[in-house]
C-alpha cells in the first residue's frame, strides 16, 4: 500500500513537471501533495499530514492558480522538445544511483532504528512544539511578517 | 520496516532529482517554481521518514510544520515576484530576464 502511494506521488510529480498546460501542472502538484499527506498519516504523523493537506494542497494551489489567472497560461511559451526525450535517460541514471545507494544503506538502517528514543519520542505534539522548538516559532512568525511585507511592497500602487 | 524506510529514501532521492531536472531544463517561470515545490515535497517526506525511524516523530513533525510555513511564505513572495516580472516583460520566459544584466 505504501509503495503504491509512493509510486502515485512520483507519477503525479512527474505529471506536474511535464504537463503542457500549466494549470494541469498546478493541479497535479496538489494531487501529489494529497498522496504525500496520506503517507504522513500512515506513518503516524497526523499533524504534518493536516498541514500538508490544508496548506500545501490547499493554499499553495490557490496561490498557483491565481498567479496563472493573472499572468496567462504562458501557452505562447514553448518548452524545448529534447527535455522530454532526455528525461528517460536521466531517470534511469538516477534510478541506478538510487539503487546503489540504497544497497549500501541496507545494512546500516537497522542500526539507526535501534537508537535510544530522544526528546520527541513520547508526549504531546503541542508540548514539543511550544517547549522544545520555541525559537522555531519565533522564526516562523518573523518569516510570515517578512512575507506579508514583501508581498505588500511588490503590489504597492505608485502615486 | 527496514524495507519501507529504504523505499521512502529512494522516493526522496527521485523527487529531489526530478525537481532539479525541472529547474535545469524548463523555461516557464511558474514551471521552475513547481520544480522547487517538488524538491520541498521530497525534503518533507525525508524529514518525517528520518523522524519515524529515529523514534523522534514529534520533533520531526514540528520541523515539518515549520518547513511548510516557511515554504508558504517563499511561494507567496516568489509568485508575487513572478507577477511583477510578467508585468514588466509581458512574458513568463526565464530567458527574457537576461536583459537585466549590466
Amino acid at each position: 500500500m505504501d509503495i503504491l502511494l509512493l509510486i502515485l506521488l512520483l507519477v503525479f510529480s512527474a505529471a506536474a513537471v511535464f504537463a503542457k498546460d500549466i494549470l494541469k501542472s498546478a493541479l497535479s502538484l496538489a494531487v501529489a501533495s494529497i498522496f504525500l499527506a496520506i503517507l504522513f498519516f500512515r506513518m503516524n504523523a497526523p499533524y504534518a499530514g493536516v498541514f500538508e493537506i490544508s496548506v500545501v494542497a490547499g493554499l499553495i494551489t490557490v496561490l498557483f492558480v491565481s498567479t496563472i489567472a493573472l499572468t496567462g497560461t504562458g501557452a505562447e511559451l514553448k518548452e524545448r522538445k529534447w527535455t522530454i526525450l532526455v528525461f528517460p535517460l536521466f531517470f534511469i541514471i538516477v534510478l541506478i544511483l538510487d539503487y546503489i545507494l540504497i544497497k549500501k544503506l541496507t545494512g546500516t538502517i537497522t542500526n539507526i532504528s535501534n537508537v535510544i528514543p530522544g526528546v520527541g519520542a513520547q508526549g504531546l505534539f503541542a508540548d514539543v512544539l511550544w517547549k522544545e522548538r520555541t525559537f522555531d516559532l519565533i522564526g516562523q512568525i518573523s518569516i510570515i511578517f517578512a512575507g506579508v511585507f514583501t508581498v505588500l511592497a511588490l503590489f504597492r500602487k505608485e502615486k | 520496516m527496514t524495507d519501507s524506510i529504504l523505499f521512502n529514501i529512494g522516493t526522496v532521492l527521485l523527487l529531489i532529482s526530478l525537481g532539479i531536472y525541472c529547474l535545469l531544463t524548463m523555461k516557464n517561470l511558474i514551471k521552475l517554481f513547481i520544480g522547487i515545490e517538488i524538491i520541498s515535497k521530497g525534503l518533507s517526506l525525508g524529514l518525517i521518514t528520518a523522524g519515524k525511524y529515529n523514534s523522534n516523530l514529534l520533533i520531526a513533525q514540528s520541523l515539518t510544520v515549520t518547513f511548510i510555513v516557511v515554504e508558504v511564505c517563499v511561494v507567496a513572495v516568489a509568485l508575487a515576484l513572478i507577477i511583477a516580472v510578467y508585468k514588466h516583460t509581458k512574458s513568463l520566459d526565464i530567458g527574457s530576464l537576461s536583459k537585466l544584466k549590466g
